[in-house]
């Protein structure tokens, strides 16, 4: 088990850097200079001789594989740089920025498997009946429906209609709680649609399966009644799959997270990056990538590990 | 309906109030002024006081800092640190500073005036105002109170170098980053990205201003989650209120949108190779296109036809004469390229950016237009950045582009017309313009209304006869503001971008 853990851990620390030197080797490739951006804001004439000083101050006259090296010797001392823009430093700002991006992940987490299990549990008993077929329906709805379609509507209905919610925005918890929850309604609830159908449809599947399992078949043989079978033995074995479902899918949100940031006004991680590719502010960027590719891949590693843990048979296969 | 009031709707319904009072809490009431919450379109990408650096933080800087001069709320000149400015015989400019504080309570001095100057005139500054700034060979302070400033020639237009939103006058030896200033907002915090706070600068020069206790400067970079914030009284003020959405604002009852036509669309020509170096082809581009279609495709009615170079009806330099030198005629677009040489036409590629919408639909109606004279036009949408290291290369044949000039004085579109500045993707490239370059020369070293006339009559007739750019049409630039709001305005014409000057007289009703 450790060796088939230590050597998981190999290979995701490979596919780290591999991530981080495509990234940085993309945003060289292509056009767009920094520092020509920098000093182009508001239509004016960006003086070429300011572009030049500029360019050597931040290091972008230095051949690549100089700027490759110092940037990677950055990374493995944990300096990441510091912002092309305000020379804000980039750890910092990821820092702070990444607990927002995760909250709306955990929260819209929490409410589509809170709504998504019972509701794939119960499809999967009335299979093939109307209820389930309501169900599918309304997931396959909600699956193929684009986020900012979604949150553009709530948008519309609970704030600028109903005047119930603000139309979007960030409090820090310590300042207003109330408040942070208020904004954290709308972003958390449109991540937890989509969420929510694969949860469902993931559960109702799952659920199907386990039903035709002997195990079952006996428990309903003895006697048991309905529930406990549900409980104890259906469920619990169903929602194995479901949670590495649900953990790839947490992965993805990391970095996918791009448009509710958006159109929320939610100040996180992704819509960080964006801005931070749109001034071609190197620095941020590669950081930025990294630390969601590191995420990413500790993810895939701790649901392949649980699932050794789980099954012994899959350490023995690699 | 019923009106009949029994006792336990009469407690459902003050509870409920009671409850919403609490929640509504220091917001509501907790006021002396009230705190204006300000919807931004963007974070400002830096705080450099000199450099321009977009809308959003040209509004952050002008509510902290202060210049020599300003304009008022109708666009005429006025004192801010200098009380009076005079101009000698020989043309030099004397500014007599009023008794002001810095944020931190010492006086503003001629010192302070002479290092700004000083620093922002460097080669290597990047302050927007450098290349005019460069112009100014000696400074003097006489005394605390006087700075007496000597060009290399006679500067009619310099007072509106100092009252340029780039401009402010910084305490000697600050950072250029610094928002410590002499402003009527002091910086209280920033959350990168997000949001600035700031509170009001008791020790401001101006009596009873600023009239808000602070301003909560809050970004939303989605232009339709800014106007939901507006609509949903999330914010009291809104720049850039978005084209398809003013008529949504202008219409609701609670709010009131304010708008001004000063920025303007326009074309720009590779000038260093055949075929837009021929005046005649560029000249047919103007006559081929019908410019009420892009006002109404990109801005939803809200723009206006530009048929000359953009100086405003309202303008004392408007050549009403020469308004439509460049009008919707096929015809003639026709003669002219076939007198250029070109009677069947060209292929020609035309950069323009899918990033925001009014630019690509521009491209796409001049594209249109263009075909029919045959004009075959190839679109090329990068995304901003992109577009514009293209535009700064040369990358392209004709552009689309839309600014403001830096003012309402003709000397502000030297910025887009003048040639022998540095290539730019606000101007056409490689295009001489000698004799345009010659006239904002003379232009600025008259004084006499009458002859400055004259000489930007002469110049829009050249400019009309050579095209070194197309003008296209005229956008409305507006605000979004809650109906409790005034005393903030809308500055006129070229002036929108230095609307943050009225924040100082902004109140809550």
């Amino acid at each position: 088990m450790l060796r088939y853990i230590a050597f998981r851990s190999l290979v995701a620390l490979f596919l780290v850097w591999v991530v981080v030197t495509i990234v940085f080797l993309l945003l060289h490739l292509i056009p767009g200079d920094p520092a020509e951006l920098l000093l182009s804001t508001g239509n004016v004439a960006a003086d070429p001789q300011a572009v030049a000083a500029l360019r050597e101050q931040m290091g972008l006259n230095a051949p690549l594989w100089q700027q490759y090296l110092d940037h990677m010797a950055g990374v493995l001392t944990g300096d990441l740089g510091a912002s092309f823009r305000d020379g804000a430093p980039v750890i910092e700002q990821i820092a702070l920025r990444l607990p927002r991006t995760l909250e709306v992940i955990l929260a819209a987490s929490l409410i589509a498997t809170g709504i998504g299990v019972p509701l794939g549990t119960y499809a999967a008993i009335r299979a093939d009946g109307k209820a389930d077929a309501v169900i599918s329906f309304f997931a396959s709805a909600s699956l193929s429906t684009p986020v900012f379609v979604v949150g553009s509507v709530v948008i519309l209905i609970f704030a600028q209609e109903l005047k119930w919610l603000p139309a979007g925005g960030f409090v820090p918890f310590s300042e207003d709680p109330v408040e942070h929850f208020k904004l954290l309604l709308m972003p958390a609830g449109t991540v937890a649609l989509s969420l929510l159908a694969v949860i469902t449809r993931m559960s109702r599947a799952s659920v199907l399966e386990v039903l035709q399992r002997d195990y079952v078949r006996t428990a309903r043989a003895k006697g048991l009644s309905r529930a406990p079978i549900l409980r104890r033995h259906v469920v619990r074995n169903a929602l194995i799959p479901v949670l590495t479902v649900l953990g790839l899918e947490m992965g993805t949100l990391i970095g996918g997270t791009v448009l509710v940031e958006f159109v929320f006004n939610w100040p996180g991680l992704s819509g960080y990056l964006v801005s931070a590719v749109d001034a071609r502010d190197y620095p941020e960027v590669v950081g930025i990538v990294m630390t969601i590719s590191v995420l990413f891949v500790f993810l895939n590693l701790v649901v392949d590990v649980v699932n050794a843990m789980l099954d012994p048979r899959i350490s023995l296969v690699r | 309906m019923t009106t009949k009031m029994n006792r336990r709707g009469f407690l459902a319904t003050t509870g409920a109030a009671a409850g919403a009072l609490g929640f509504l809490g220091k917001a509501a009431f907790a006021q002396d002024g009230g705190t204006l919450r300000f919807g931004l379109s963007a974070y400002p990408p830096s705080f450099d006081v000199w450099a321009s650096n977009g809308t959003a933080a040209g509004t952050i800087k002008l509510m902290c800092h202060r210049g020599l001069l300003s304009y008022d709320k109708d666009g005429v000149m006025q004192g801010e640190l200098a009380e009076s400015w005079d101009v000698g015989e020989d043309g030099t400019w004397t500014f007599k500073l009023r008794d002001a504080n810095w944020h931190d309570g010492t006086p503003v001095t001629a010192a302070d005036v002479a290092w700004t100057v000083t620093e922002a005139q460097k080669a290597d500054s990047a302050a927007y105002l450098q290349g005019q700034l460069a112009t100014i060979t000696s400074i003097e302070t006489p005394d605390e109170k006087t700075v007496v400033m000597k060009t290399d020639g006679p500067q009619a237009v310099l007072p509106n170098w100092f009252a340029h939103y780039n401009m402010s006058i910084m305490k000697s030896g600050s950072e250029r980053d610094s928002m410590m200033g002499a402003g009527p907002f002091k910086l209280v915090s920033t959350d990168r990205g997000v949001s600035l706070s700031l509170e009001a600068n008791t020790d401001y020069y101006k009596e009873g201003m600023p009239k808000v206790a602070g301003v909560e400067a809050i970004v939303y970079a989605d232009e339709n989650l800014r106007v939901a914030a507006l609509e949903a009284g999330d914010v009291d003020v809104v720049e850039y209120v978005p084209w398809q959405a003013m008529a949504q604002v202008g219409d609701n009852d609670s709010l009131q949108l304010d708008t001004t036509f000063g920025p303007f669309m326009y074309l720009t020509f590779n000038g260093s190779k055949p075929p837009f170096d021929n005046p005649l082809v560029r000249r047919a581009v103007g006559h081929a296109i019908k410019r009420e279609d892009i006002a109404a495709a990109a801005f939803y009615e809200r723009g206006a036809p530009l048929e000359h170079l953009p100086i405003a009806d309202a303008s004392e330099f408007y050549n009403a004469d020469l308004a439509n030198s460049w009008n919707y005629d096929p015809d003639k677009a026709m003669a002219l390229l076939a007198e250029a040489g070109y009677p069947d036409g060209f292929d020609c590629t035309m950069l323009s950016t899918a990033q925001y919408g009014m630019h690509q639909s521009t491209a796409e109606v001049c594209q249109a237009y263009l075909s029919m004279v045959g004009i075959n036009v190839t679109l090329d949408l990068p995304e901003w950045s992109t577009r514009i290291k293209k535009g700064n290369e040369g990358s392209y044949d004709l552009s689309v582009m839309g600014t403001a000039a830096d003012n309402n004085d003709p000397d502000g579109l030297a910025n887009v017309l003048d040639g022998s500045l540095p290539a730019a993707y606000a101007r056409s490239y490689g295009l001489e313009t000698p004799e345009i370059s010659e006239l904002f020369k003379k232009g600025r070293a008259i004084f006499d209304a009458e002859e400055r006339k004259a000489i930007y009559k002469e110049l829009e007739q050249i400019a009309i006869d050579t095209a070194p750019i197309m003008g296209l049409c005229w956008r409305e630039q507006g605000y979004g503001l809650a109906g409790n709001v005034s005393g903030f305005s809308n500055m006129p014409g070229q002036l929108t971008f230095y609307s943050g000057f009225t924040l100082e007289e902004a109140m809550l009703g």
